[in-house]
């Protein structure tokens, strides 16, 4: 198994692992209305959307080590078209 | 009771080999009367989180063809923005009757494949930069597969990512029969390059439904644990489980779901 896919397995399992104690334990919160609930669900649901924003960041870096340019760009577009929907969710949210 | 569906969901999932999306959004929406793009969001939400499981219990088994997965997910996170953003200016009856038609696509696709067929493979082949080799188990050999018809495996991941986040599902349905029936790539490593893929696809909508407030955390949050219990069963029981009856059962449920919502698109 090569470097890169090694590191992206780890990031993918911290990733899902930490969410979902986050959404779990809120979830809990909530049933208690306990304070605290809402923000570590919130932090449940962002630590998801951010694992695979993070294996790709991962797998620009694992490219660039290896010098493989054409993926390295490749991998470098796919983060700037997540990006670009955070932008798009920020346009609609004002104009909504 | 969205943990009960996301549980229930899931499992189905995990036995057919298909996200479990295309039956918690017609139960998020339908049932529990949310408007469609929260039962969108709650469901890319669970797609995020079975593909990162799912996969990092995969890699390193050469299944998952990476650079593949990577170069695909440029048409598909693309597709997926489109979709995001579409799915914020098309009213919720036009969605209802478009998840309706696909729907009806995938039960379609399922039954057509109920042989499936096995593409016969030539040991010698070079993979090429994209292509791949993997150690199947049942067989005991080396599978060595070249990519054929990229443009198309592109057109194909572009649309599966539209409809990924416009209707809140994974869109394997739609990559993995043209990945494995056009461009020569074994159904097996298909499935798991797709599964690979979809975490980065639903991100590219899920943070335009979150960003928006469509995205409950609450409710995501009992979707996401139902879904991976239910996947956790559905891959413990899918061992003994015959899959034919399993996918003709889901197709039968699958022309259910895609009626109704297509009725209630038109009312």
């Amino acid at each position: 198994m090569s470097r890169l896919e090694r590191t992206i397995g780890l990031v993918l399992r911290v990733g899902v692992t930490a969410s979902t104690v986050a959404l779990a334990a809120g979830l809990v919160l909530e049933f208690m209305s306990a304070p605290g609930a809402r923000w570590l669900l919130h932090a449940g649901v962002l630590t998801l959307l951010a694992t695979p924003v993070a294996r790709v960041t991962v797998s620009i870096a694992g490219y660039i080590r290896e010098r493989d340019w054409t993926f390295a760009t490749l991998t470098a577009i796919v983060l700037v078209e997540l990006l670009a929907s955070a932008v798009a969710a920020l346009v609609f949210n004002k104009r909504l | 009771m969205i943990f009960a569906a996301g549980a229930v969901s899931g499992g189905f999932g995990a036995l057919l080999g298909i996200g479990g999306g295309v039956l918690l959004v017609p139960f998020l929406n339908l049932v529990l009367h949310l408007p469609f793009t929260v039962a969108a969001a709650i469901s890319l939400t669970t797609v995020i989180a079975t593909s990162s499981s799912v996969s990092a219990a995969r890699t390193g088994k050469q299944l998952i063809n990476m650079r593949l997965g990577m170069l695909l997910e440029v048409a598909t996170a693309g597709g997926s923005l489109f979709g995001g953003v579409t799915a914020q200016l098309l009213a919720q009856s036009t969605v209802q009757k478009i998840f309706g038609v696909v729907t009806a696509i995938v039960a379609v696709i399922m039954l057509t494949r109920l042989q499936r067929r096995n593409v016969i493979l030539d040991p010698t082949i070079d993979p090429g930069v994209l292509g791949g080799r993997y150690h199947e188990e049942e067989s005991g050999g080396t599978v060595t597969y070249r990519v054929k018809r990229l443009p198309l495996a592109l057109v194909a991941s572009f649309v599966a990512g539209n409809m990924s986040s416009l209707l809140g599902i994974g869109g394997g349905f739609i990559k993995v029969p043209v990945l494995n029936a056009w461009c020569g790539i074994p159904v097996r490593a298909a499935a798991a390059t797709s599964a690979f893929m979809i975490g980065v696809t639903a991100t590219a909508g899920a943070v335009i439904y979150y960003g928006i407030g469509q995205l409950v955390p609450a409710l995501a949050a009992a979707a996401v644990l139902g879904v991976q219990l239910g996947s956790w069963g559905g891959m413990r029981f899918g061992q003994r489980a015959s899959a034919k009856w399993l996918k003709l059962l889901m197709a039968a449920v699958l022309f259910a779901v895609s009626a109704v919502m297509f009725i209630r698109g038109i009312r």
